[in-house]
């Protein structure tokens, strides 16, 4: 294991780009299930869902622990890129609570969930196509469709985000300095390696 | 001495100059230098060789900064325990915390095929003994391992062990296919009978470094393989490398108190082996960590959640 400052420096980084940014949106208790359908490769207009289940998606999983988010990838690159979300009434999300599953109980698939298995206490769905959309209005059609409560950073949060910048930008500094250090000295041995490799045959 | 300075001088740059006609910038100091040090006459050759060897390690004044760097070796001493950090820097999760990040960072996977990911790291020695065992954790991670039995085919106990789900049994064939760079199996067990025959059959070269070579130490030398397998299947082996002993704890699918029963058992069997090891030996738990295999290391505090935590267990229960 490196050591420990170096690796909270990296894990804290790591921590903040989940909380915060693009997707970070408190979901209302009336979604209960969003699920993703695309292709596996980028052709044909499946770029930005992909994006979007690696930039945005996480940062939603983080902020709605209990809602199930599944992405379903299929070979068929011609096939449609869809978004389901999952919705019940007001009244019966506040009385439901989410089911418990675990893969240690048979029961439970251990190939992309079917869209039948979230059917009991779903009331309605809505689909937002994908297909040929930058992650960006994906996320921004998600968040209307949803009317979910985007996640501001709290102070301590912009401290530290202020804390990161400033030392990534001493580490460029440091790591511009450094490689023109090492560069001079390359050089300077080159030449020297070059003279007496002259030398050594006469 | 003095004759051959300039003279030499001289002719390395003319050197230099038809050989590589691009160079405009050549430093002159760096030159003579070089001029110096090759001017030495006979000797020349010898100090250049031991010059050049500095150079490798650094910079523009070769003999001056390999002397400095023989007295830096000499001076520093092999590090005889792992090295061991500063732990006020080291920022500690409950385990809720740490479970909900994991499972952002892990969205979309599928449940079964991502794992939680253990590593527990010791304030140790690097020679000595290290841990090594092997446990049944409460809900088994992974439930499908091949297990090979070394023992007469037509023996009772290959059909015990063929019945408590061993996937391969024998003894001639097995020795042939493993020969072959076949191996087609995580686990091997021996039964003791054949432990002879087996030795004789030199299987220690291709089983040997990929830790599956059956021996009485590590308990897979038996004399009912059977029983032995009931262990094996849902078991897990771990040990101690470099300080730290890693292992695969939990599928992700799996419930916080599920991987609470399980990270509980891993600890308590590892204290329990730090406890069995003779007493001149000391080892402690220095840290211990949960990371995915997506996913950062988080290190635990060892609570289950903090009281002023808006997460219940249940949030993480979904799948």
């Amino acid at each position: 294991m490196p050591s420990i400052v170096k690796r909270m420096r990296a894990l804290r980084a790591q921590l903040l780009a989940v909380r915060l940014g693009p997707g970070a949106a408190i979901l209302p208790p009336e979604v209960t299930r969003i699920h993703m359908n695309f292709a596996i490769g980028v052709e044909d207009g499946h770029y930005g869902s992909r994006k979007f289940w690696r930039n945005c998606l996480p940062r939603l999983k983080y902020h709605n622990p209990a809602i199930p988010m599944t992405v379903s990838r299929t070979a068929d690159q011609l096939g449609p890129a869809l978004m389901t979300v999952h919705f019940i009434s007001a009244a019966e999300a506040a009385s439901t609570k989410p089911e418990i599953s675990s893969t240690t109980s048979k029961h439970t698939s251990t190939g992309p969930v079917p869209e039948s298995k979230a059917g009991s206490s779903t009331q309605r769905t809505e689909t937002i196509n994908m297909k040929h959309r930058e992650e960006s209005e994906i996320l921004e059609q998600l968040l209307k469709l949803t009317r979910a409560k985007v996640v501001t950073p709290t102070p301590e949060e912009t401290r530290q985000i202020r804390e990161m910048e400033e030392q990534n930008a001493r580490s460029a500094r440091d790591a511009a300095m450094m490689q023109a250090e090492n560069a001079k000295r390359k050089r300077e041995e080159e030449i020297l390696r070059q003279a007496r490799g002259t030398i050594d045959t006469n | 001495m003095s004759t051959a300075r300039p003279c030499l001088a001289q002719l390395s740059r003319i050197c230099l100059y038809s050989n590589r006609p691009g160079i405009t910038s050549v430093p002159a100091r760096s030159l003579s230098t070089t001029a110096a040090v090759a001017a030495r006459g006979p000797n020349a050759p010898k100090i250049l060789s031991k010059a050049d060897k500095g150079l490798r390690k650094a910079s523009t004044n070769p003999q001056k900064n390999k002397k400095k760097g023989e007295e830096v070796k000499k001076k520093k001493k092999a590090r005889t325990a792992y090295k061991q950090y500063d732990q006020r820097e080291l920022e500690q999760f409950t385990l809720l915390d740490a479970m909900r990040y994991i499972r952002a960072f892990e969205v979309g996977q599928k449940p079964t095929s991502v794992k939680y990911e253990m590593a527990v790291r010791f304030k140790s020695q690097k020679n000595g003994p290290v841990v090594r065992n092997r446990l049944r954790l409460p809900h088994p991670v992974k439930t499908d391992v091949r297990i090979c039995v070394i023992c007469p085919p037509d023996s009772k106990y290959a059909e015990q062990a063929k019945s408590a789900g061993a996937s391969l049994v024998g003894e001639e064939e097995i020795f042939e296919a493993v020969k072959d760079g076949k191996i087609e199996f995580d686990r091997c067990i021996c039964q003791t009978d054949s432990l002879d025959k087996m030795n004789k059959a030199g299987l220690g070269r291709v089983l040997g470094p990929r830790g599956l070579m059956p021996s009485t130490k590590l308990g897979t030398v038996v004399k009912d393989p059977a029983a032995v397998l009931k262990d094996l299947v849902g078991g897990a082996e771990y040990r101690e490398r470099m300080g730290v002993v890693r292992m695969a704890i939990g599928q992700l699918g799996f419930t916080p108190e599920e991987m609470q029963r399980n990270i509980k058992t891993f600890i308590d069997h590892i204290k329990k082996d730090l406890a069995h090891l003779s007493d001149r030996i000391n080892k402690e738990l220095s840290e211990v960590v949960l990371s995915s295999t997506n996913s950062p290391g988080f290190p635990l505090s060892g609570q289950f959640t903090k009281l002023d935590s808006s997460i219940t267990s249940r949030d993480l229960s979904t799948s």
